[in-house]
């Protein structure tokens, strides 16, 4: 339970996608102008994060992941490389998927083909590589509810929104939050906590930012900066602010 | 009229527009203004106005901050003297300024291990400072803690660098941008440059003085359109710029004494703050070595201006009285601080703490650091905090909140007052959008029905 805590807190405030990582940037900087456009973009990228990592944490796990699909073998009994790679991958740690398929793929292949003649087998299939498309393919599909809902339940919201929600589909937080859940192998629950924690995290961000920006209307600011430019300087000061939590 | 307003309106055309030194008018207005009133008046139908200007309100803080320069000036120089006598009684000292390390006379070298020890009457003649400053003390009043005025000129021989290096390099980026992009030097950088060195280390050096200054008053006020208009507080972003860009010189055990310029002393002395022996893994309680009385009153070692508690209820009074700090941010501060820390407190009580921090009980957290410092003067800039009423209660129960959040919970930093308050300022405007918007809702509620 404290574990589950420090990382929501972790990915709140230490890990914020937009002021530690400058992950999202495109949204982060076009739709920061008013606090009310970025508070619905906020929570519908809390909303998209809940849902798209936690699934693709599932899809991870029990598809892609190297011998995620064993159990379509049957009642085949596994070979004691097969049980090997499939118990490192079940334990998982931190390593990278990449990292902990490759040598065991080859020594398990290499030593099947001697003993049992090459027969396939689906405890040595890897298919990590088929990532970003998966990954990308549910959250564009998530994405398309999620418009299609806002269209016929809260039209001014959609509306405000615009061209920026569809964008959300290609929204480097986004796939981000779900890449950095691969990477650290998170199981189930972790994935839930921090989908909600990165999502709040980056809407925190640019709720914050919209506040400055209104505030920042009644600024003289140079005609060179203008724009972008300030906005820039701005998110680069602000994650200076974040910079307490570093170190927890 | 006095021939200094004679000279300045001889010199006036000059300045004005088609003057061969138009270009430098904000330069002559801000002199001018600086000695005499601003010369504008209302013009055309009265406003609701009350006599409080920029110009009287930036003059009052710093007003308000004599306590603290005066504590930047006094008490650097005493910890300093202090600390070189205290090294020249275990036998550790310089010869002369040059730096040279000295040997202990035959008859004070056999006084040295036994239960007697080395008198202060002693060592005190063998403590010297290094540098320029080491020749001016020894030419004038050496180095004695008894004295106020060896400890008030050690003190000030820190100090002032420190300050004419901020106001120097600092005013020089503020009268370039308001000569070029056309508006008039304000009363805020006098603030501004006066907040940033007290709260720099005695050691710091001066380069790196020159170089945060100049980053808070370009990327933390200027490039927003001067004063009134940036959303962090250009005093706070300075330090933080060089809190983060060179930590060795502004953190650690080894910065916050001036005696640690004499390197055989810096060997074997830490000056470490309260809170950086708290942060220690494995320090308990006893670890303080200071009384509570000396943290409130200031005799300790820290930030320059920052150690004394006394000197920052002063300056809150002042600037409560003449209405130009705001109470409400100061007391929510305080709730903030001392709400979370007991709590913390509490449970540290009941057994469950997390480390040594969590047993510092509130009237500590009170008194360490730079608290009362940043929540008096910092937290209250009217520029970057909340401006609504509901919204500087919350803004400064944030405030004091994430400074016990830094001190307590994050292990890599030992302070959290300055962290805390560009927090704070950075959620400031949302927390007015709240409350405006809670009250638009409340009256439109109230109208309809």
């Amino acid at each position: 339970m404290e574990d589950l805590l420090r990382l929501f807190l972790r990915s709140v405030f230490v890990e914020n996608l937009a002021l530690a990582f400058f992950l999202g940037m495109c949204t982060f900087l076009a739709v920061s102008k008013n606090v009310k456009t970025a508070l619905g973009l906020g929570i519908a990228v809390i909303v998209i994060q809940t849902i798209t990592v936690p699934a693709n944490n599932l899809i991870f796990q029990h598809v892609l992941k190297q011998g995620a699909l064993g159990w379509l073998d049957g009642e085949e009994p596994a070979t004691n490389e097969s049980q090997a790679a499939q118990a490192r991958a079940e334990e998982g740690d931190t390593i990278a998927p990449q990292e902990q398929s490759t040598p065991a793929g080859v020594t398990a292949g290499g030593q099947a083909g001697s003993t049992e003649s090459g027969r396939f087998r689906f405890a040595d299939l890897d298919l990590t590589f088929l990532g970003l498309i998966s990954y990308i393919g549910v959250i564009a599909a998530m994405v398309q509810i999620l418009e299609m809902t806002l269209d016929r339940y809260f039209p001014p919201l959609y509306n405000a929104l615009g061209i920026f929600l569809p964008l959300i589909t290609v929204n480097c937080a986004i796939l981000g939050g779900t890449l950095f859940m691969v990477e650290r192998n998170y199981d189930f629950t972790s994935s839930v906590v921090y989908g909600v924690g990165s999502g709040t995290g980056w809407a925190l961000a640019i709720v914050a930012l919209a506040g400055i920006r209104e505030k920042l209307k009644y600024s003289d600011v140079p005609d060179g900066l203008k724009g972008l430019g300030i906005t820039f300087i701005t998110a680069g000061l602000m994650s200076l602010a974040f910079l307490s939590f570093s170190g927890v | 009229m006095t021939p200094l307003r004679k000279a300045l309106d001889k010199t006036e055309p000059l300045f004005h527009k088609g003057g061969k030194l138009e270009r430098l008018y904000p330069v002559y207005e801000a002199l001018d203004t600086f000695l005499y009133t601003p010369g504008q008046v209302t013009r055309g139908p009265s406003h609701v106005r009350d006599g409080m200007d920029l110009k009287r309100m930036m003059s009052l803080v710093i007003v308000s901050l004599l306590p603290a320069i005066y504590m930047a000036m006094w008490n650097t120089g005493y910890q300093a003297n202090l600390a070189l006598v205290e090294q020249a009684q275990a036998g550790v000292f310089v010869t002369d300024p040059s730096g040279e390390k000295g040997m202990l006379p035959e008859e004070l070298r056999a006084k040295l291990g036994t239960d007697e020890g080395i008198s202060v009457e002693d060592a005190q003649p063998l403590a010297h400072q290094v540098g320029w400053r080491g020749r001016i003390l020894d030419a004038t009043t050496g180095i004695d803690p008894d004295s106020f005025l060896s400890n008030l000129l050690h003190g000030t021989l820190w100090f002032l660098p420190v300050y004419l290096v901020t106001m120097v390099a600092g005013g020089t980026c503020e009268a370039i941008f308001s000569i070029v992009r056309g508006h008039e030097i304000n009363e805020g950088f006098l603030v501004t440059g006066m907040l940033f060195p007290l709260t720099l280390p005695p050691t710091i050096p001066l380069w790196e003085t020159a170089l945060g200054i100049m980053f808070g008053v370009v990327l933390g006020k200027e490039v927003f359109g001067g004063t009134g208009r940036n959303f962090l507080n250009p005093a706070l972003t300075a330090r933080a710029f060089l809190y983060f860009a060179y930590p060795g010189e502004i953190s650690g055990d080894k910065v916050w004494n001036a005696a640690n310029a004499v390197p055989t002393v810096a060997d074997g002395y830490t000056s470490a703050t309260t809170l950086n022996t708290m942060n220690a893994p494995g320090a308990t309680l006893d670890a303080i070595h200071v009384t509570w009385w000396d943290a409130f009153l200031g005799t300790i070692e820290g930030s320059m201006g920052e150690t004394s508690v006394l000197g920052a209820i002063i300056g809150a009074a002042i600037l409560i009285a003449v209405g130009v700090g705001s109470w409400r941010i100061m007391a929510a501060c305080v709730i903030g601080l001392v709400g979370t820390s007991g709590i913390l407190y509490a449970a540290a009580l009941a057994g469950y703490s997390a480390n040594a921090m969590w047993l510092m009980p509130p009237w500590w957290h009170l008194v360490v650091g730079g608290f009362a410092f940043g929540a008096v003067w910092m937290a209250t800039d009217p520029v970057s905090a909340s401006m609504t009423r509901t919204g500087m209660w919350w803004y400064g129960i944030l405030i004091g909140f994430m400074t016990i959040l830094i001190r307590a919970v994050n292990p890599a930093f030992p302070e959290g007052i300055m962290l805390a308050i560009l927090f704070g300022n950075v959620f400031a405007p949302l927390i007015d959008y709240f409350v405006v918007q809670a009250n638009i809702k409340r009256r439109l509620a109230r109208n309809v029905a």
